[in-house]
């Protein structure tokens, strides 16, 4: 019977979703517990405090001070406005609020545990370089059209 | 059913023993850390309801074949699109969708489209009038067209690695 054999898949795919989630539940608990002390003893007075230095310099600052950040999106771009009220290079914006969304040191043993070691490796280096290049190509097409 | 097999109970045990030596030599910013944790974990609720029913339709409407038809080694361009509308589309921290994606990658989804995934994340569509506020239209437009082509651009370079290891 066609019907049945739908509905038991069903169940089936569903039970497997569960099953899938719950497994990787330790991490999950594990990076949000990690995301929250981060949250607490990073904060964004800290950040401001690493920028000021030439482009190139404040690209890999804005790159690696995204990084170690965590948190929603919204959070990096109004961290992003305060620092650029403050005078930080566009450069440095831009890596900072791209590395903020790609990288992320507090996601590694989670990406880790569930990708493995190599994939992990390999993504957040060839992330972390991606960045710095979108970030001078950004900065240098805006002069072009401006 | 698949027999259930935790990840990451070493790195949820790290976790635990860091809260203990904060909650012993620094007990109010443990509590705020703590409360943070809560709070993070109460927000993302729905969007763990959401890729529970997302994977649970993949596991129905796409079986192991169509899912390597279209997202493994063999797999063209409409597998790049949709990781990268995927990503666009996605909500909430990447950590949420790492369930899914590895589910996905056990039934033959390639490396390459995970890395697409993961990068066009950064192109975050409710986040636009607030970007476009701070950084005006013509950067948010270059940045955001940026991160789509390096993301496809990351997928093939993590394919071309992997197949070296480990060619077919």
């Amino acid at each position: 019977m066609p019907s049945k054999e739908k509905h038991v898949s069903v169940k089936k795919a569903f039970l497997n979703a569960v099953n899938g989630f719950i497994s990787i539940l330790p991490t999950i608990i594990a990076t949000i517990g990690l995301v929250g002390l981060f949250q607490t003893y990073i904060t964004n007075s800290m950040l401001s405090h690493l920028f000021g230095y030439s482009d190139g310099l404040d690209i890999l600052i804005g790159t690696l001070v995204g990084a170690i950040s965590s948190g929603n999106g919204t959070i990096s771009f109004v961290v992003a406005q305060g620092l650029q009220e403050q005078g930080v290079s566009l450069y440095a914006l831009s890596a900072f609020i791209l590395a903020w969304v790609t990288l992320s040191f507090v996601h590694l043993p989670a990406e880790a545990s569930v990708f493995g070691i190599k994939f992990t490796t390999y993504r957040n280096i060839m992330t972390f370089i991606t960045t710095i290049i979108i970030a001078f190509l950004t900065v240098m097409t805006l002069k072009l059209f401006s | 059913m698949k027999k259930l097999k935790f990840k990451g109970i070493k790195f949820l045990i790290v976790v635990i023993i860091i809260y203990i030596f904060t909650a012993i030599f620094d007990n109010a910013n443990y509590s705020i850390s703590f409360n943070t944790s809560l709070k993070i974990l109460r927000s993302i609720l729905p969007i763990f309801a959401f890729i529970i029913l997302l994977t649970a339709s993949i596991n129905y409407f796409l079986k192991p074949k169509q899912i390597i038809k279209h997202f493994g080694r063999d797999g063209g361009k409409k597998g790049t699109l949709y990781a990268i509308l995927g990503g666009i589309l996605s909500h909430g921290p990447m950590y949420a969708w790492y369930g899914m994606l590895s589910d996905m990658k056990s039934h033959g989804l390639r490396d390459g489209l995970i890395v697409t995934f993961i990068y066009a994340r950064a192109v975050k569509l409710p986040l636009l009038p607030l970007m476009i506020g701070i950084f005006g239209v013509t950067f948010t437009i270059i940045i955001n067209i940026y991160i789509v082509l390096f993301s496809v651009l990351q997928g093939i370079i993590m394919d071309r690695l992997i197949n070296k290891e480990s060619p077919q």
